[in-house]
């Protein structure tokens, strides 16, 4: 496969995929600049990871895997580590229509900071618990069993609803 | 707002996301672009540091090495506390380097599309790895209070009050790498002057990630 090619099957791969990116740069990224640079170093490593990929995996489950591979060494990097990336001027997984959504729902801010007070697996695994993804596929990405994966979704999902219930209070 | 005992996080989720999906949009040209950056980048990040810091520690063996060689072609026995001192700096210094080298090695090598627990055991270990480089560069710290001393006029030609500073002076040197030797490890970054030492030595990293191995190994169990 010539290089063009490959580049273009893999440009399609991302924009099929670009959703995956996004969320998961939200859960790990704070700011909008950290998140730039998450999603830049998410896709750098899709591309190194992209002449070995295994098409026995879907798309998206190995695309699950590098990026929450990155974004936990993201999240516990210092902040500088980037500068050996070239700045980019603009976002890579931009909206097309450049507004950021203004008036996010109340309910979805509250589960958001709280997937951010979540730790870092603890994070992964509700993502794709939220993504609707099957223990088996939860269990193959994380890469602990489909029991064990049951046990941790339940007790996020029980430390989340206590939280919500205090708010309510 | 909505009771939670019927709030399904899934819908939640799912009814924000599916708006924002339908406007996000890939950058291609900025896409293409990266990608035809990305070989020369990586590159240049490899060259930067870690290469230099190779050369630079080469550099620094073979001037160990030099000096070595001449105190052996003029051998005497004055010079044996120079010798003892600067070899022993010499070999630490090349096992040093070549765990260093190894580790970056590896670094390299890794690839990102393991599962979650598996790569990230396995940046746990080679950032570990650091610490076991760390742990055997402050072995060289008591040869520095000693490879000056000349059987010429130490101890026989010096006061007593020298001698005694000498050894009090090695001591100390002995003491800080025994110490921070035991406490350089795995499970032992608690100590706030370690993880100052860490933090000193570029090795907020090795903190970091020191910390996270509690989150794994509380995965796995």
């Amino acid at each position: 496969m010539t290089s063009t090619t490959r580049s273009d099957q893999f440009i399609s791969v991302i924009e099929t995929h670009r959703g995956i990116l996004h969320k998961i740069a939200n859960v790990y990224a704070t700011t909008p600049e950290d998140r730039k640079d998450l999603i830049q170093e998410i896709v750098l490593q899709l591309w190194k990871a992209f002449d070995n990929y295994d098409p026995r995996f879907k798309y998206s489950t190995w695309i699950y895997k590098v990026s929450l591979n990155v974004s936990l060494a993201f999240s516990r990097k210092e902040h500088n580590r980037l500068k050996h990336v070239d700045p980019l001027r603009d976002d890579l997984v931009q909206f097309a229509d450049q507004d950021e959504p203004a008036a996010m729902e109340t309910r979805f801010r509250f589960l958001q900071q709280f997937i951010a007070e979540l730790r870092a697996i603890d994070r992964a695994i509700l993502l794709l618990y939220l993504e609707e993804k099957s223990q088996r596929e939860m269990a193959e990405i994380i890469g602990i069993t489909e029991t064990n994966i049951s046990t941790r979704v339940g007790r996020i999902k029980a430390q989340l609803k206590k939280k919500f219930d205090q708010i309510q209070k | 707002m909505k009771n939670m005992e019927e709030t399904n996080f899934v819908l939640l989720w799912k009814e924000h996301y599916q708006k924002i999906d339908q406007s996000l949009a890939i950058n291609k040209r900025l896409l293409k672009e990266m990608l035809m950056r990305k070989a020369h980048s990586s590159i240049r990040s490899l060259i930067g540091g870690r290469v230099i810091g190779i050369v630079a520690g080469v550099i620094w063996l073979a001037i160990l090495g030099v000096v070595l060689a001449i105190a052996f072609a003029h051998y005497s026995t004055a010079a044996n506390y120079f010798i003892v001192s600067i070899g022993a700096i010499f070999l630490i210094n090349v096992k040093a380097l070549y765990d260093y080298v190894r580790h970056l090695v590896l670094v390299s090598s890794l690839r990102l599309d393991g599962s979650v627990v598996e790569i990230q055991n396995k940046l746990r270990d080679l950032r570990v790895s650091l610490i076991r480089h760390c742990r055997i560069m402050v072995l060289q710290l008591p040869f520095w209070s000693t490879f000056y001393l000349s059987s010429k006029w130490f101890p026989g030609t010096v006061g007593a009050g020298y001698v005694v500073f000498q050894l009090l002076f090695t001591a100390a040197f002995v003491w800080v790498a025994l110490w921070l030797y035991k406490r350089l490890t795995f499970k032992g970054p608690e100590n706030r002057w370690v993880r100052f030492f860490l933090s000193g030595t570029g090795g907020k990293a090795i903190l970091s990630a020191l910390d996270f191995c509690r989150e794994l190994e509380d995965l796995e169990n």
